[in-house]
């Protein structure tokens, strides 16, 4: 195997593998991956920072198999860092945090071209910083149908003097964030609203919108899964690759594109990948980052 | 005692045919414990429960998913799966020949041996052609539905036919990220030299099982009602790496 | 994949001692399915259930028992076990060092691997050489649980590896299945015909090209179906399915109802 040390700041990082190409169908390699991570660094490192990684692995590339691994490798470099999370049955379970531009370049020289985290951060583990609505389009249904959905839940959380963000899966779906970063909130209470929210809106709009996951419900409607919202739920990180067929990103977008692409109705429009992520961010910073500095109350609670 | 043969087949590569018997090489001995509830003693049975719910649920209402993503599966039944398992032809179908020791022994997974079937020629020939030549067999063929993958060797006038790994079912010793340490000339010749010192020829039979029977002691003695002392194990002092050189002198020195 | 130690402990030889963990060196089937609730895809557990009290038992309750008849055992502690032969339940010692190619396969039963211990890395790193350049592997014994294994420690690529061997009396000699030769006349010239072949077909082995058929089917087949079908959800904790509070419903109502209407 071939093997390369990279310095990064005072520490080295050692690269293997790095022409295997991990997205064939399109040609990016473990070389435009890390290259791609590197790039992105200043705005996805802010939204990994203290939380617990799932690594989603692809060693054999898109194609290939993969496999989701919760616990840190134990044959990790003494630098990463790591918190130990209880588990139901008990025991612990060591977790990475990528607190660092190294800890990211090591992650992905594993091949983990998926980074999914949770909403809470390890020290603060019962307390989401943010609420999401998970939309989903069922078989018939597609994102400019999530487009409308996630423009009638920005309206009416506006109402509740709630602001939100909004960010695409990089497959099929959108990611409607609220910032709460409030210590008071807890996942009992995200739950609650946004279960609450979700089956209003599917009272409302029955043909367009269900809240549960079982598939039959789901045919030519737009799944809102507030479930996302629980202590070991994990969703795909921001700015995240996917392992797709070609390198896509899980992409903040700002709403008055969100309104532009959904008029346009052409659902290839809400494909975004690596290079349109690495200008965007260049152009516009992170879209992203009242996420983590806005603090925002849920009425009622 | 012969023993029943498992299956009946017949390698084939190019032009040839050997019928032949597949037969047990290993017959496991051990000691079997079972799992108990403290309490009362009560033994453990193994339940599919719900992980929410901590209930038992029943046999027909358990379906098999493959995780596409966190907490997404597709559901998979019985009918498909078994529409996947090959249709055996009880053939053994040998695709190369390799030189003999090539095989990393961690694709080793179980070991048969063959016994002519029908007539002993074309088993008599091929165990001393792969024996001539220092080759082995790389086969596949499907037994009791499932695919296997397989190595066929010869020793002395007996065949065996080993079953492998799947190269993915091998870790690969890369991701054991092992350090690179630097040795000096001397410190290498020193354990090249204790290393020769205590060799041996292998000899399976020096090496017996009390294990075993000491364990079949100890139960022994608690079914009388005796108390078992407790020995802790001690774990040796690692042997600091700028003594290396030192200690294995010293151990040199003892062995010869 | 994380290689999770098994067992930590020291190699010894002579004086030399040597820190290492025992890590897993194959994993038996990367296709793994989750057992799922058909009603709700609830993810299941496999755990131990007493029938007696109709629960659930935690790891904490279980212990191991020796069958002494029916219904009746005796129970074995960790502690006890591990006193049977406490010197080699925390020690890989090596007894000798043998030539790998005269350990029979016949003997092999399972590998893993040893990777370097806190401090031992350098003299793991010359155990490796060493036998590198002998040819030779280490013939230990140690204790994992209730079971002594006598085990060979030899090189895989650059890393050492410990294979379980079988006793010699848990192997069947071949004697039993192979008849001894009978007067059947001579095979010479059907042996030259297959060695012709043989050495016609040779090439070298790379375990990589042989595909695991039964997995590539089941992967076209998870494939397949992910494409046509949406995949079900399992829901993730235990809840009722109540409506929310009251007052939020209303307010929420309210909200949508302001909604131009969702297109």
């Amino acid at each position: 195997m071939k093997r390369i040390a990279a310095r990064i700041g005072e520490r080295v990082v050692s690269l293997s593998n790095l022409d295997k190409d991990l997205y064939p169908s399109y040609g990016f390699t473990k070389a435009d991956v890390l290259e791609y991570y590197r790039r992105i660094s200043p705005c996805i490192l802010p939204h990994l920072r203290d939380r617990a990684l799932t690594l989603k692995r692809y060693p054999d590339g898109i194609g290939g198999d993969h496999f989701f691994e919760k616990r840190c490798p134990a044959h990790r470099p003494g630098w990463v860092e790591t918190a130990n999370i209880p588990q139901s049955g008990g025991e612990e379970m060591t977790v990475c945090l990528v607190n660092g531009l190294h800890t990211l370049m090591w992650v992905e020289n594993l091949a983990s071209l998926e980074l999914h985290v949770p909403l809470a951060r390890v020290s603060t583990p019962g307390i989401p910083d943010s609420m999401v609505f998970d939309l989903d389009p069922g078989e018939g249904a597609d994102v400019i149908d999530c487009g409308h959905i996630a423009l009638a839940l920005r309206d009416i959380l506006g109402d509740l003097g709630l602001e939100c963000f909004v960010k695409t899966s990089g497959k099929k779906g959108l990611h409607v964030y609220v910032p709460l970063n409030r210590e008071e909130t807890t996942f009992d209470d995200t739950r609650r609203f946004s279960k609450t929210l979700a089956q209003v809106l599917e009272r409302s709009y029955p043909q367009k919108v269900t809240s549960v996951m079982a598939k039959d419900a789901r045919k030519g409607r737009v799944f809102i899964n507030w479930s996302q919202n629980g202590p070991s739920n994990t969703t795909v990180c921001v700015y995240s690759l996917r392992a797709r067929e070609s390198p896509t990103v899980s992409l903040p977008l700002a709403w008055g594109e969100i309104e532009r692409l959904t008029r346009q109705a052409d659902p290839g429009e809400f494909q975004f990948i690596h290079s349109d992520a690495l200008q965007r961010a260049e152009r516009d910073g992170d879209l992203f980052s009242g996420l983590l500095e806005l603090r925002q109350t849920l009425p009622g609670f | 005692m012969v023993s029943r043969a498992l299956w009946k087949g017949q390698i084939h590569f190019g032009d040839f045919d050997v019928p032949v018997k597949l037969h047990t090489a290993v017959r496991e001995q051990r000691i079997q414990f079972h799992l108990l509830h403290s309490r009362d003693h009560v033994r453990l049975r193994q339940h599919m429960l719900c992980a929410y719910e901590k209930v038992p649920v029943p046999r027909e209402e358990q379906v098999r998913g493959f995780e596409v993503g966190e907490g997404r599966y597709i559901i998979v039944d019985d009918d498909e799966l078994e529409r996947l398992e090959p249709e055996g032809n009880r053939t053994i179908e040998i695709h190369d020949f390799v030189r003999g020791g090539q095989i990393d022994p961690l694709y080793f997974d179980r070991v048969y041996y063959l016994a002519p079937d029908v007539m002993l020629r074309g088993y008599r020939a091929l165990a001393e052609a792969l024996g001539e030549t220092g080759m082995e067999g790389i086969c596949t063929w499907t037994m009791r539905k499932r695919s296997y993958l397989g190595s066929l060797a010869a020793k002395g006038k007996a065949m065996r036919l080993i079953t492998l790994r799947h190269a993915d079912e091998v870790i690969d010793a890369g991701s054991l990220d092992l350090p690179v340490t630097g040795l000096s000339d001397r410190e290498l010749e020193a354990g090249v030299n204790l290393v020769t010192a205590l060799s041996a020829p292998f000899q399976p039979e020096k090496f017996k099982n009390d294990h075993q029977k000491k364990l079949r002691e100890l139960i022994d003695r608690k079914a009388a009602g005796e108390k078992i002392s407790i020995l802790r194990p001690r774990q040796r002092r690692a042997t600091p790496p700028d003594r290396l050189l030192e200690t294995l002198e010293a151990s040199l020195k003892k062995a010869v | 994949m994380a290689l999770q130690s098994i067992w930590t402990g020291t190699i010894t030889f002579s004086l030399v001692a040597i820190p290492v963990r025992l890590v897993k060196a194959v994993r038996p089937d990367r296709i793994s399915f989750r057992m799922l609730h058909a009603k709700d895809y609830s993810p299941l557990i496999r755990a131990f259930y007493c029938p007696d009290e109709d629960r659930m038992v935690p790891p904490g309750e279980i212990v191991r028992g020796y069958e002494v008849g029916p219904e009746q055992y005796i129970e074995v502690t960790e502690d006890e076990l591990d006193s049977v032969s406490p010197e080699r339940s925390r020690t890989i010692e090596i007894m000798d060092f043998v030539d790998v190619s005269d350990v029979d396969p016949l003997y092999y039963d399972r590998p893993y691997y040893l990777a370097p211990g806190r401090g031992g890395e350098k003299a793991y790193g010359l155990l490796v050489q060493v036998m590198l350049r002998t040819n030779r592997g280490g013939i230990a014994k140690f204790v994992l649980g209730e079971r002594e294994h006598l085990v060979l420690l030899r090189v895989s690529g650059a890393a050492l590896s410990l294979v379980t061997l079988h006793y010699s009396d848990e192997v069947v000699p071949a004697a039993e299945t192979v008849p001894e030769e009978k007067e059947e006349g001579g095979v010479e010239e059907e042996k030259d015909r297959m060695a012709r072949t043989i050495r016609r077909m040779e090439a070298r082995f790379d375990p990589a090209r042989y595909r695991d058929d039964r997995r590539r089917k089941i992967m076209a087949l998870l494939g397949r179906k992910e494409e046509v079908e949406a995949p079900v959800e399992a829901p993730t904790s235990f809840e009722d399915t109540q409506e929310g509070p009251g007052d939020l419903v209303a307010v929420l109502q309210e909200s949508v109802r302001k909604l131009k209407g969702v297109r």
